[in-house]
């Protein structure tokens, strides 16, 4: 995969190049290695086309493409909490939300109850599909970035199995979890995931000399078979608990309360902060190995970090939801077929489509057949399974 | 995974009933009639401050509790599984909704579920909505358990008593013309074509136990009341009847199960011992259905064995 270089579809069409002596990130991680480093957002930096293909474009984050995710994240949310079954007047939502603003003098008019229904209900859910999505959509592009890979997702390297393992043992071995003051399965969950990624990682490094990043894939397709039959052994055996198993499986944004959120933030937002400082250097990835590693990138710790920061933050995101696929396939690519290659670019707008799309699915899964509701995984699969078409031919065309 | 999804979805319905009975729910039976109530569940005390008029009931079993016991007046809404009493006020709801906001609309005072997997007894709590879940039962006992928790939860507890005591006396004379004709013979009762069966832990495999009758899955079900048989287990065992509680779902009769390998050779189907039963009717626990099921058992078997006797 890294040898001989030459640039991919996937890569950016243009790899930063101008010195720094510091600053960045790679600086501050490759001691001793010489130092690259992009100009800061503001300051266009000389671009470099790559030896052959496109002509060089544009890779920083504009301030519009910016804006305009800001603009999708906050509309998503904002059609989310005014719609609902509970017929409750928009303007007095959105007045009742501005009282809550410290030094507003807006009066609210929505009784207790309805409050609560905004408050407890309505924001938790969205703030829960928001971190969710985002996350998703984060590790997404991540796992692309790293594997040079269209169709790497989130669940890859065995993260989705091992959660997937862990949240049905507790199910199975503990029926009376749920009744505790403190739900033991999402913990099971992450740590499934971890094991998952641990074993995935020992394996794949076993698996030759060359540690590339097709083994790593393979070791996690093997691991990921274990766990799932690991998983489905348990449950034949017990079957009672199928119910909740398959809810988990179908994915959900159901929270009690503002729990949820607040258990999975710390560890998204660590994760996302890791990766989205690390989007010049997937940039560089992007070149190759070899070519990456004679710039001063070491390809296989820059790989390393990406993969546990995105690792962490899915099964953080997978524990408390579920399995959504989906998610962290559409973003990514949509957002590459919109603005081009860079990172730079995809991954600050993955974090705010992803969780502006997630959000909106939501909407989308408990408004279609209301007052019913369809699972949150089927909504995004009925968009991403044609998606996944348009993604195909358009990457035909391109080769 | 996905190659069992399909007939394990279709079986968590049946499921379900069973083996939840770990929610052991006690409703206290000195508990004062006036309101407020408080009903202790497994998840924890439950306070209905006034007696509920506006009833949700996402439950077939509870919801034919409710109409027992003369609750049926205060119920403004039943689950679309609820297929009895015929005029219930049914929804669209499933009792698999994530958001208790979908409930919402209804005004409930009181939400009755069979399970809760998506957190909805909390939400509901946030917009001080009682809600009490009402695991699948296991035996007859905990059945009536449940039927005396809704009574004291919907101001019928006197109600819930006497329907617990005349429940008792009908199945005793549903069974009693049986005599010992069932006892010793053993039974498999399967809930889809790919032998996912049931245990006497299990509520129907209960209620074939007071027939006498002994489950061939008993040994296989280590840990579960519905363990997965195989083809050749059942054909080892041998069973003298066969419940097929697949009918609905899966199209099974005797017809089809003779058809499958093997099977022609079962003692069950050289005898006509194969009877199918309407799925849902082997899957919930609520009075009407524990009936119809153990009537069902009856009649067949008391007919069969006539008929055996006389050939």
């Amino acid at each position: 995969m890294s040898n001989p270089p030459r640039p991919s579809r996937w890569a950016a069409t243009a790899a930063p190049t101008t010195p720094r002596t510091s600053g960045g990130l790679v600086a501050r991680r490759g001691a001793g290695a010489p130092v690259i480093g992009s100009a800061p957002d503001a300051a266009p930096s000389p671009e470099v086309a790559p030896r052959r293909g496109a002509a060089p474009r544009p890779t920083r984050l504009e301030l519009w493409q910016l804006a305009l995710g800001v603009l999708f994240l906050l509309g998503a949310a904002t059609a989310a909490v005014v719609i609902g079954p509970a017929d409750l007047s928009p303007g007095a939502v959105l007045a009742e939300l501005a009282s809550r603003i410290p030094g507003i003098g807006v009066h609210s008019s929505l009784s207790p109850t309805d409050a609560a229904i905004v408050f407890q209900l309505r924001l938790p859910r969205i703030c829960l599909g928001m971190l969710v999505g985002a996350m998703l959509a984060l590790a997404g592009s991540s796992y692309q970035g790293v594997f040079q890979n269209p169709l790497a997702d989130p669940y890859l390297l065995g993260v989705a199995s091992g959660a997937g393992l862990g949240a049905t043992l507790v199910l199975v071995e503990l029926p009376s979890a749920a009744s505790w003051p403190f739900n033991p399965l999402p913990v099971a969950a992450f740590a499934g995931a971890i094991l998952g990624v641990v074993a995935t990682f020992a394996l794949g490094r076993g698996a030759g000399r060359a540690r590339s990043p097709s083994s790593l894939i393979l070791a996690g397709v093997a691991v990921g078979s274990f766990f799932t039959a690991a998983q489905t052994f348990l449950q034949q055996r017990d079957t009672p608990v199928l119910a909740e198993v398959y809810s988990w499986i179908l994915g959900g944004l159901s929270t009690a309360g503002w729990g949820q959120v607040g258990l999975i933030a710390p560890y998204i937002a660590l994760s996302a902060v890791v990766l989205v400082s690390c989007r010049r250097l997937l940039d560089v990835l992007s070149v190759g190995d070899d070519e990456a590693g004679s710039l001063g990138v070491r390809a296989r710790r820059v790989r390393l970090v990406v993969i546990i920061a995105a690792t962490l933050g899915t099964a953080a995101a997978v524990s408390v939801s579920g399995l959504i696929g989906f998610v962290g396939i559409i973003i990514p690519h949509t957002i590459r077929l919109f603005v081009g290659p860079s990172y730079r670019r995809i991954m600050p707008l993955s974090v705010l489509f992803g969780g502006g799309f997630l959000v909106l699915c939501d909407l989308l899964a408990r408004s279609v057949v209301a007052p019913g509701e369809v699972p949150l995984g089927v909504v995004t699969a009925f968009l991403g399974a044609p998606f996944f078409l348009v993604v195909l031919r358009q990457s035909r065309r391109l080769t | 995974m996905k190659r069992t999804l399909l007939p394990t979805t279709l079986l968590v319905a049946a499921a379900l009933l069973a083996t939840c009975g770990a929610s052991s729910v006690t409703a206290d039976a000195a508990a004062p009639r006036a309101f407020p109530v408080s009903v202790s569940t497994s998840a924890g005390k439950v306070v209905i401050p006034a007696r509920p008029t506006r009833i949700l009931s996402l439950s077939a079993s509870a919801t034919q509790m409710l109409y027992a016991i003369g609750a049926g007046s205060q119920v403004i809404g039943v689950d679309k599984y609820s297929t009895y009493p015929a005029n219930a006020p049914r929804t669209s709801f499933t009792g698999y909704e994530t958001s208790a906001e979908d409930y919402v609309p209804k005004h409930p005072d009181l939400v009755l579920l069979a399970y809760d997997t998506s957190h909805l007894v909390a939400q509901l709590q946030k917009l001080h909505i009682p809600a009490l879940v009402l695991g699948p039962a296991t035996t007859v006992a905990s059945a009536q358990a449940e039927i005396t928790e809704i009574g004291v939860a919907t101001g019928h507890l006197a109600a819930a008593r006497s329907e617990n005591a005349s429940l008792a006396a009908t199945i005793s004379k549903i069974v009693a013309p049986l005599g010992s004709a069932a006892k010793g013979a053993t039974y498999y009762i399967e809930f889809d074509p790919t032998y996912y069966s049931a245990t006497s832990k299990s509520f129907p495999g209960a209620l074939l136990g007071r027939l006498g009758m002994v489950n061939i899955a008993d040994p296989a079900g280590k840990g579960s009341a519905f363990p997965q048989l195989s083809a050749e287990f059942i054909v080892k065992a041998n069973p003298d009847y066969v419940f097929l509680a697949d009918s609905v779902c899966c199209g099974q009769s005797a017809t089809t199960f003779a058809k499958r390998p093997d099977f022609a050779l079962l003692r069950a189907v050289k005898e006509h011992h194969v009877i199918a039963v309407n799925d849902s009717l082997a899957s919930q626990w609520g009075p009407h259905a524990m009936e119809g099921f153990l009537q069902l058992a009856v009649n067949s078997v008391k007919h069969q064995a006539s008929s055996t006797s006389s050939s």
